[in-house]
Parts: C-alpha cells; structure tokens; sequence
C-alpha cells in the first residue's frame, strides 16, 4: 500500500518532539528514531511509534523533575498527539 | 501500550477475519453523469484489446508526436509505453486549457490560518508562474533537459508550480515530504544527484510558523557527506519580502525565489517536447535496506494512466471542484492532486496545514465553502476525523458526489461512516490499491458500474489483471479463502520504469520471484510482485491483507526481519543473515539470528557481540537477539532463498517440514545438532508448542 505517507507524519511528529527536547543526549535519540521512520519499510513503524512513546513519557517525567511546566506541557500535547496519530494509523493499538 | 497486530496472511487468520460484506450500489444521480456509465468500456479494456486499450487513456493527452509503438516489450522488464510519442507534462497540465478556461481556478489553495484569505491560481496565472519560475530555473539555476532538482516542500502552491516549471524544461523533479527531516532529504539529494535544491523558509502546521529552511542546511550537509555537491538553494517564502526562518541565508548559495523572479517577470519558455519515455519525476519509498528506492515515472505513460484514471474512477469532470486530501509530497500528491485533474482542466484544491487544525471541523467547513464535490483521503485521516469529530460533517451544508479512499485498507466500520456521516449516504466511494512504485490505482470499483464492497477495494482497474500467487508461484483461485501474494500479469502505462540507479534492485525486489524465463521477451512471464498480501473472493473483488514482509512481535514491538538482517549484515564478518522467532514465556516471542560467515572468517564470541551491537545500534535494545548463532551455511533453496521456516523450526525444536528440495538439506541436520544441543545442555529446551504456534512457526518465511 502508499503508505509512505505515515512514515511521513510519524518523522514530523518526532521532529516537533526533537525541537521541544532539553538537551542534546534526547535530540540524538529522537533523530535516531526519526530516521528510522524515514528510512526503514513500513512494518517497522510500529516499533517506531512505541519506542517514540516511551521517550515521550521519559522526556515528560524528566521536564516534571525539572519542574519545567513549560516544556512538560509541549510534550504532552505531543505525545498526545503522537498517541492520537499511531492508533488512528493503526500502529498503536488503543488503550 | 502495545503495538498493533500486523494484518496476518495464514488460511487460519484469514478464516477468523474474513467477512462477506454487503454491496452498496451507486446512487442513479450519480451514474447518470458518470465518465464511465457504459458497461461497454469493460469490454475495450479486455484482457484480448491488451496493449491497444490503452491507447483511450492516451489520446486524452494532446501530443506533439503520436507513437508508433503502444507498448515495447523488447527489454523486459523495461516497458515503455507509447514508443515515438513526444509531449511535454507541463503543457498538458497547464497551456492547452488556456483557450477554454483561461480565468478558471486550476488550484484553490487554503492557508492553515483561518484568518488568511483562500487563494486561487487561475490556469492564466498558473500558467505566468509556471513559466517565470521555469526562466529562473534555467537560467539562473543552470539546469537542463535530463538534470535532477529535488523539492523539499510543504503543501503550498509553490510546489505544483515548481513541479510543472521543470515538466516545462523536462527536468526531472524530485520531491520530498515537507516534513521529514533534512538528513532524509539530504539522502535523496545524493542519490539523486540534484544539485539544486527547491525549499521554503516556513509553513504552518498546527498554528505554528514551522522554520522549514533549517532543514535546507542539513540536507546540503548530509548530501555533502554523501559526495554530492548542492550549488544552489532556492527559497521561497511563504510571505514573500518577510523571511520567516533563523537560519543565516548562505551568501552565494541560498536565495530567495521572489527576489529572483523580478527578472523574469512576464519571460515565456517554450515547453520542451519529451518522448514519452522520458523520466518525468523521481519518488522516493523507504526500501528493505538503508537505500531508500527513486522510483522512476515516465512522462507519457504516467502521464497518460493518471490523466485516464482520474476520468473514470474519479469521475473528474471540468466543472467539478476536487480536493484530494493528501500531500503532494507522496505519489497520491503527483498523481491525483496535480497531475491528473491538471491534466483534465478541473479545479484541484490544496489545503496547508493539520486535518484537524483548528478543530475537526476543518475540512467539512472547507468543502462547504469551496463547494467541493468529490473528496479524496486516506483512512487514518477518516479514523481520525471520526474519532474527534464523529458528528461534525452533519454541521456543514457541503455534498459529495464521489469519494476516495487510499493508501491502507479501510475497516468496513469505518468505511460505512465514511459513507454514512461524510458522504451523507449521497456519493459513491472508490477504495483504492496502488503503491508509490505504480503511478496510479490498480484495483478499484469503477464507481458507476460496480458495487462497492466495505473492506473490499474491488477488481483490477481497467486494463490491469491482477492475481494471487501463493509462495511457490501456484494460482490462489478467487474465492477459495486462501490468501497469497497479490501480482499483476500485465504491464500497464503508470508502472514505474526503474528504480534511480539500481535497475538490479528494480528486477529482483519487483519481478524475480515469479518470473517464469529471465531471457522471455513476453510479458507474461513477468508478473509484478506488488508486495502486499491479498484474498479474492468469488466476485472477484480484492481485501488487501498489508505487506507481506515477516514480522516478530516481541512483547508488543513489530520487528521486521529485513530490518534486524539489515543490521546484522552492517557487521563487517557477516555474508549472510536470517532472523527467526523463538516462542518466549516472558516476552511472547523473542529473536534468533543466524549468521553465516565470510569465507576466512572465524566464529568468534567477539562476532557474536558485533551482531548484538549492531542490532541494538540500528534497530533498538528492544530488538536484542537472545541468541546469536553462527553456523556454516544456511539452508537455502535451488534459487538461493534462505529457508527461514527450517531455521524457525530448529530453534523451537519443531517440525522443519520438506527439505529435500533444498539445494543443501545435510546442512538442517549440522545446525540442529548445533543448536539443539547447546540448547539441551543450558536448559533451553521450550514447552511443547501450542496447534497454534506450530502453525505459526511452519508459516514463518511464506512471506519472502
């Protein structure tokens, strides 16, 4: 199938994350996955998308930490976002 | 959170899932205005007026030189179409509509922002761009019939107006989704070999000013590291006068577009007449390896399916207003946002941002605004749209009389709200197959003369004979329940010609597997593997079942086996490499590698940790083998297959079926004495396996 098109939104989705990250080490590890997402055949997405899932949540306990509201709240709604798009995809499945 | 189950593909799954549907039939207002309301037409595009039918896609097209050959098969399997012809896309697209619909919008394009004005391009102003921005490439930007300029740009007008400015030159464009990163852009730049790059300073999404010419940096740089030399960076900017990104223009090197176009304002270039087999455009598609593929689209043939296809199974009239609802950055984008309904003079709206931006709303209230009448989506976009906003089409005074589905399959609940609550029970839906590598759809309903079937997108199109060969290359009969690998027996004018400088890759990933004699200048030796799973059933009609590549879930995570073999193969010592699943009490499955050696090389420990290495480096922790076994050959069929449902087998103490066929059957027996005994001594012996499991591990491998 065309489905290029979710490896599309999947990398533009980490890609915002990528700009809401607090320091280079998170930057790296949302890069990686973001290529991934553009590089790898489609069966991979899912694995890309819970993997994205998980460094979302660890990026939001991190900003918590910090007691960065700020950041905390831009990750959230990414990763809301991101939770909204991989399930409606199909690669995540609902809770 | 768990990751959703692959489409599966064994008879048992199939029987579990598989459910007739009802037919829904076209609404009599509808077919009275069809394109293709005359059941007749099944008739010209028989199987026996094959290639010639498609001639009736082709005179829609206005030629400067007809062909002299329809289709030549003389280098299989390197079709060209309508050999002799010449045409130039951009003309068909723009200047042969000027006499008629000079002052028609071509494309309506709607900004993000609400508070924005909608703009319309006219075809008289499409025109003035197209050829102002096609002066500019050539003369300022140096490029010439046959050089490659990569666009990486977001759903704004500039895009088709780029596009169809290099159709002019017969500049070969390759564009890449706006939002996928500068390194992956960078990647295309390199293979592709541009050297001019086409990108914007920004673009909304989700209300914000994205800085989009950033990514321009990393694309020079990452295409740089790949010897690959980008001279010229053009911008555009989505306010023009006002530049929207932080990154520094580099002086010598990035400029911007509209300052540029001062000069040549008004200037007029002559569109170039292109034999029809000139390549017309590059796409890019992630492949198995790290290579993404360019898959190459011709000019006449492309040109020619999308044009035909957007008549009769968009039903694309010129009166009509059609917004497909896509991004031009993917070939559903190039094939039915610009070039086919351009190509028929209709009105194409393009809309900038999120679908759901500012509220899931959005789109309704633009198709009631604009007066759209045939719509056009993916199904994750219908879920989404019906997840937050299930009621809200019924606010909105707007009436479809045709709607596409495209890119994945649609669950029947989801297509009857599709159906019900988007098309208000008035329009016809199409649910189309197709891929980037086919220029246009291949299986669909023809909306005024079929039924349409929830989950089912229908026979093959027009003039295309799809089947389904199980993996020893045996007919999969319609309506035996049995799935298989869905294949077209026949050329067809949109089919890519070859992948961008890997034409080896081109035979072997797309026509190897059933390929009857390598040396046959007949066609119907060289079925096209499409790569999806698929059922027919007794109607006809196919439910595509996804991508037929092998997948191991551990504990939730989809892991393909091209993926983990992709990276085990980094490792320098590694010749060879076959990942198999191991039934797992704690994770439910878990990963095997086995991995073949270089001739002179040692197994070593040492090797074994590489493969580990790479695998976490590339893929993830999660994907951590939880062996690595290094064995001395691999068991591998006549043809060189490797026989991973022997592997599988082995390493779960199962039955590894036939293997007299194999080309080395005394190789099965070294490894299971190898791995079953290391096994047996560190108590690694699994549980006896389920009915379930055994199947799954004798049906591991039916993929490839």
């Amino acid at each position: 199938m065309t489905q290029q098109y979710l490896a599309g939104e999947l990398s533009l989705l980490l890609g915002e994350l990528q700009s809401v990250a607090p320091n280079e080490a998170w930057t790296r590890d949302l890069a990686r996955l973001r290529h991934e997402a553009e590089s790898l055949p489609s069966p991979a997405l899912s694995s890309v998308a819970v993997r994205a899932l998980v460094l979302t949540d660890e990026l939001c306990w991190d900003s918590l930490t910090r007691a960065d509201t700020g950041a905390f709240a831009r990750q959230a709604e990414l990763s809301a976002e991101l939770h909204e798009f991989g399930v409606c995809a199909g690669l995540l499945e609902d809770d | 959170m768990a990751a959703a189950q692959e489409p599966q593909v064994s008879e048992a799954q199939i029987a579990v899932h598989w459910r007739e549907e009802e037919y829904y039939f076209p609404p009599a207002r509808f077919v009275a205005q069809a394109n293709a309301a005359d059941p007749d037409i099944f008739e010209r595009f028989s199987e026996d007026r094959f290639p010639d039918c498609f001639k009736e896609y082709a005179e829609l097209l206005s030629w400067d030189a007809y062909w002299h050959t329809t289709l030549d098969t003389s280098n299989p399997p390197f079709w060209k179409w309508f050999v002799g012809g010449r045409l130039n896309a951009s003309y068909n697209c723009v200047d042969r509509h000027l006499a008629s619909s000079r002052n028609k919008a071509a494309l309506i394009w709607v900004p993000e922002p609400e508070s924005e004005d909608t703009k319309a391009v006219t075809y008289q102003e499409l025109y003035t761009r197209v050829n102002e921005f096609a002066a500019l490439l050539q003369d300022f930007g140096g490029v010439k019939t046959g050089d490659r300029v990569t666009f990486h740009l977001p759903m704004v007008p500039e895009l088709p107006v780029s596009m169809l400015a290099c159709a002019r030159l017969g500049v070969i464009h390759s564009e890449v989704f706006g939002g996928f990163s500068g390194a992956a852009c960078g990647g295309r730049i390199a293979d592709s070999e541009s050297h001019v790059l086409v990108t914007i300073d920004g673009y909304y999404r989700n209300g914000e000013l994205i800085d989009h010419k950033a990514k321009a940096d990393e694309a020079v740089a990452a295409a740089r590291a790949q010897g690959v030399e980008v001279d010229k960076v053009l911008v555009w900017r989505r306010h023009p006068g006002r530049y929207a990104s932080k990154s520094p223009m580099v002086d010598g090197r990035d400029f911007f577009v509209d300052e540029l176009l001062q000069d040549y304002r008004g200037k007029l270039v002559p569109p170039v007449s292109m034999p029809a087999e000139a390549p017309l455009f590059l796409m890019y598609t992630s492949g198995t390896t790290g290579r993404p593929k360019g898959c190459q689209h011709s000019t006449g043939g492309y040109l020619a399916y999308v044009t035909g296809t957007s008549k009769y199974y968009q039903d694309i009239h010129p009166d009509d207003t059609y917004w497909c609802f896509a991004d031009i950055g993917w070939i559903t984008g190039h094939s039915y946002i610009v070039y086919g309904p351009l190509s028929l003079g209709t009105t194409s709206v393009m809309y900038e941002g999120v679908p759901t931006y500012p509220d899931p709303g959005r789109p309704w209230r633009i198709a009631e605004r604009l007066g759209v009448n045939i719509f056009h989506t993916a199904p994750t976009t219908i879920r989404m749209l019906r997840k937050l906003g299930p009621d809200e089409p019924g606010k909105y005074d707007y009436h479809f009389k045709h709607m596409t589905t495209v890119g994945e399959p649609i669950e029947p609940d989801v297509w009857r709200w599709y159906h019900q609550v988007v098309g208000k029970g008035e329009a016809v839906i199409v649910d189309t197959w197709w891929q980037t590598e086919n220029g246009g759809f291949l299986g669909s309903t023809l909306p005024a003369l079929l039924p349409m079937k929830p989950g089912s997108c229908g026979p093959g199109v027009l003039g295309v004979f799809p089947i389904i060969y199980d993996d020893d290359g045996k007919v999969v009969e319609a309506g035996s329940g049995s799935a298989g690998n869905i294949c077209i027996r026949n050329p067809w004018p949109g089919i890519f010609q070859t992948i961008w400088g890997q034409p080896e890759r081109f035979v072997e990933t797309y026509y190897a597997k059933y390929n009857r004699d390598k040396d046959s200048k007949d066609w119907h030796d060289w079925p096209y593997l499409a790569g999806d799973g698929a059922v027919q059933a007794a109607d006809g009609y196919f439910r595509i079942l996804g991508r037929i590549d092998d997948v191991i879930n551990v504990a939730g995570h989809r892991l393909g086996t091209k993926e983990l073999e992709s990276a085990t193969i980094t490792v320098e010592e590694v010749a060879e490499a076959a990942a198999v699943p191991v039934i797992d009490e704690v994770r439910g499955r878990a990963v095997e590698m086995y991995v073949a050696l270089k001739p002179g090389v040692s197994p070593s420990e040492d090797i074994e940790q590489k493969v580990i290495k790479a695998i976490e480096t590339e893929i993830g922790k999660i994907a951590r083998p939880k062996r690595v076994w290094i064995v001395s050959d691999m068991p591998k069929t006549r043809s060189g297959k490797i026989m991973r449902r022997v592997i599988a087998g082995i390493s779960n103490f199962a039955d590894v079926g036939d293997v007299t066929t194999l080309a080395n059957p005394e190789i099965v027996d070294d490894i299971r004495h190898q791995v079953q005994s290391v096994k047996v001594s560190s108590g690694e012996v699994p549980r006896e396996l389920s009915p379930e499991e055994v199947e799954e591990i004798k049906a591991f491998g039916q993929a490839e």
